[in-house]
């Protein structure tokens, strides 16, 4: 996904780069024009719808947000309870943040490191030319993404329950448990089915996005690894992934944050349960801000900002590590 | 010679899915396993459902379910509502990403720069974050428990992923067609009218994107929507239904079965179209 992110001087660069000569200051940008007369409303209209909700439901909240932290409101009357900092002292000082935020951050990262591989090598099986019903097999993969995933919750709680759900049924036909076995009653198993049931209901998005990246690697290269009588593994250690590599990166950022937001599943499979040992981030805010009375804007939002600001530390990290290990690769030639 | 070797190419060919064949068959299983036991589910009696374990094969064929969860506990509704919010939020999403993306690619403007930006800046804020604020925004513009509100909400935080598709999909046109379409005299509607239908791909991902995000959508309805059932969408419904109905999964399965069919076949239809379109709209 290359062109998400285009630099916003970078046609400007190549641009310039072809023709010197245009390369006059009055010119900075060939491609972008500036514009005039009655062109100036019609560019007004076209960037309002997206302007005014912006502005109102990300801008404005982000900001609030800021602003609601630092009062003490449960969200009637006005907001005059100024609390300063008191809000981040409780938080820092609360177990169950800290719960939250762990649990998150072993979602987050589980998720990731199990369904990138193993969806990248479903999408590279499923666009090999030899496999018959590739057809089929991208619909069965792609099939548990058409249900809510707080459906997709519901669905499992059933399958999982001790007493007559079918995973129990299986495991006793096999004769490996004699009676039923709870996987919600711990929690680290409880963490563990969030964790697969996620992969299994977000797979199919990940395989296709595995399978637009595989579709951007030129056929003639692998038709020439072919003559030099290349293995397959090495074409694919060789040719694919050096050449997904840059789209890696975003589908490995796409991944972890959205790993981050995850919600509806802990709703409907845990509860945040056993206790509150299953707590993620969203549901922490969720509880303070509209679960339970009174309600607690200012906390939550405090919760929100704390977590926001971890999970930004933590990408961005990611992206230097990602970008240092490139350059260090570039340095030794490897 | 020749023959030779596409004789062993052959028999490679047949090897390697003699192999691939049978895993893919069996994870596949695995993998729809729920779907098929939730079909199955929807066809058992109560009696049935609790003693049947891990069976795929229904007691009997028992429509009751179906006619139970549509009429009795409201399906239809949330059913209506789910579609409703994933197409009005759709349309919104794509015709506000469409503008100003085409609007930052083309044009130089004060505070293009900024606002660019400012829109890669926020691409990777969590809902949950900023739902807050979100929620007091509807409740003061008298929103709150309306369907209007939800889709405002739906539509209102996404949307600086789809933006920055259209902005490198519209960078990449090839600036003579502006300068051709000038020359035919066409005005700024005029040429957006003719470029447009060049962006099919990236068209086709947000929609598919989107759609798909707002029909999973659970955390805005679950809020936007607390102690309102009519105005729910599936993912909240069925909660509360689960709540209400607690014994009742042959119902619920029903109900699901319902829901989930209609998307299916979407897919089934779209799917060539989806994979290309993404294809194209990532192509760097």
């Amino acid at each position: 996904m290359t062109t998400i992110a285009p630099a916003p001087g970078r046609e400007r660069v190549t641009e310039s780069d072809r023709s010197p000569a245009q390369r006059a200051p009055e010119r900075v940008d060939h491609s972008r024009e500036r514009v005039r007369g009655l062109d100036r409303v019609w560019l007004l209209v076209f960037l309002a719808p997206f302007l005014l909700l912006y502005l109102g439901f990300t801008i404005w909240p982000l900001i609030a947000t800021i602003y609601y932290s630092f009062f003490d409101w449960s969200g009637i009357g006005p907001i005059e309870n100024f609390a300063g900092v008191d809000n981040y002292g409780s938080i820092l000082a609360d177990p169950l943040f800290w719960v939250s935020v762990v649990n998150t951050l072993i979602f987050a990262l589980l998720t990731t490191v199990i369904k990138l591989p193993i969806s990248l090598v479903a999408a590279i099986l499923l666009t090999r030319k030899w496999l018959r019903g590739k057809r089929f097999f991208r619909t069965v993969f792609f099939a548990p993404l058409i249900i809510p995933v707080a459906m997709a919750g519901l669905i499992f709680t059933y399958l999982l329950n001790p007493s007559n759900g079918a995973l129990n049924a299986i495991l006793r036909d096999l004769g490996l448990v004699d009676e039923g076995f709870d996987v919600f009653a711990n929690r680290w198993s409880a963490l563990l089915v969030l964790v697969l049931v996620s992969i299994w209901q977000i797979f199919g998005q990940y395989m296709i996005y595995w399978m637009a990246a595989l579709q951007n690697v030129p056929e003639e290269l692998y038709e020439a690894a072919a003559i030099d009588g290349a293995s397959e593994w090495k074409k694919l250690t060789r040719i694919t992934l050096p050449i997904i590599k840059p789209v890696a990166v975003i589908i490995t950022l796409l991944g972890l944050v959205n790993a981050m937001h995850v919600f509806g599943l802990v709703v409907t499979l845990t509860a945040g349960g056993p206790g509150t040992s299953t707590y993620v981030v969203s549901y922490f805010i969720y509880q303070n801000a509209f679960g339970r009375v009174p309600f607690d804007y200012g906390y939550a939002s405090a919760a929100a900002l704390l977590f926001s600001v971890i999970a930004f530390v933590l990408v961005s990290a990611q992206g230097l590590a990602v970008r240092r290990a490139q350059r260090l690769r570039k340095e030794y030639g490897v | 010679m020749t023959t030779t070797t596409q004789a062993t190419r052959r028999s490679n060919t047949v090897r390697a899915n003699l192999i691939a064949l049978p895993i893919l068959l069996v994870v596949g299983l695995v993998w729809v396993y729920p779907f098929l036991w939730t079909i199955s589910a929807a066809f058992k009696t109560q009696a049935g459902m609790f003693t049947s374990g891990s069976s795929l094969v229904p007691d009997q064929l028992n429509f009751d379910n179906f006619v139970r969860a549509w009429v009795n506990a409201g399906f239809s509704g949330y059913f209506f509502n789910t579609v409703l919010y994933s197409v009005v939020s759709t349309f919104i999403e794509l015709v506000k990403a469409a503008l100003c993306g085409y609007v930052l690619a083309r044009y130089e403007f004060p505070g293009r720069t900024l606002l660019y930006r400012m829109i890669v800046g926020t691409l990777f804020i969590p809902v949950a974050s900023i739902i807050v604020p979100q929620f007091v925004l509807i409740e003061n513009l008298g929103l709150l428990n309306t369907r209007a509100g939800v889709i405002l909400a739906m539509s209102g935080g996404a949307g600086a992923l789809y933006v920055l598709l259209f902005v490198g999909f519209f960078s990449s046109v090839p600036t003579d067609l502006f300068e051709a379409a000038k020359l035919d005299g066409a005005g700024f509607l005029k040429t957006f009218g003719l470029i447009l239908p060049l962006a099919k791909p990236v068209i086709a991902v947000v929609v598919i994107f989107q759609f798909i995000s707002s029909w999973n959508e659970f955390n805005i309805p679950l809020v936007f929507t607390l102690g309102q059932p009519e105005l729910q969408n599936l993912a909240v419904g069925m909660m509360s239904f689960q709540g209400e109905y607690a014994t009742d999964w042959t119902g619920f399965a029903a109900g699901m079965t319902i829901s989930f069919l209609p998307m299916l076949m979407i897919f089934l239809f779209f799917q060539n179209y989806f994979t290309r379109g993404l294809a194209g709209a990532t192509k760097g």
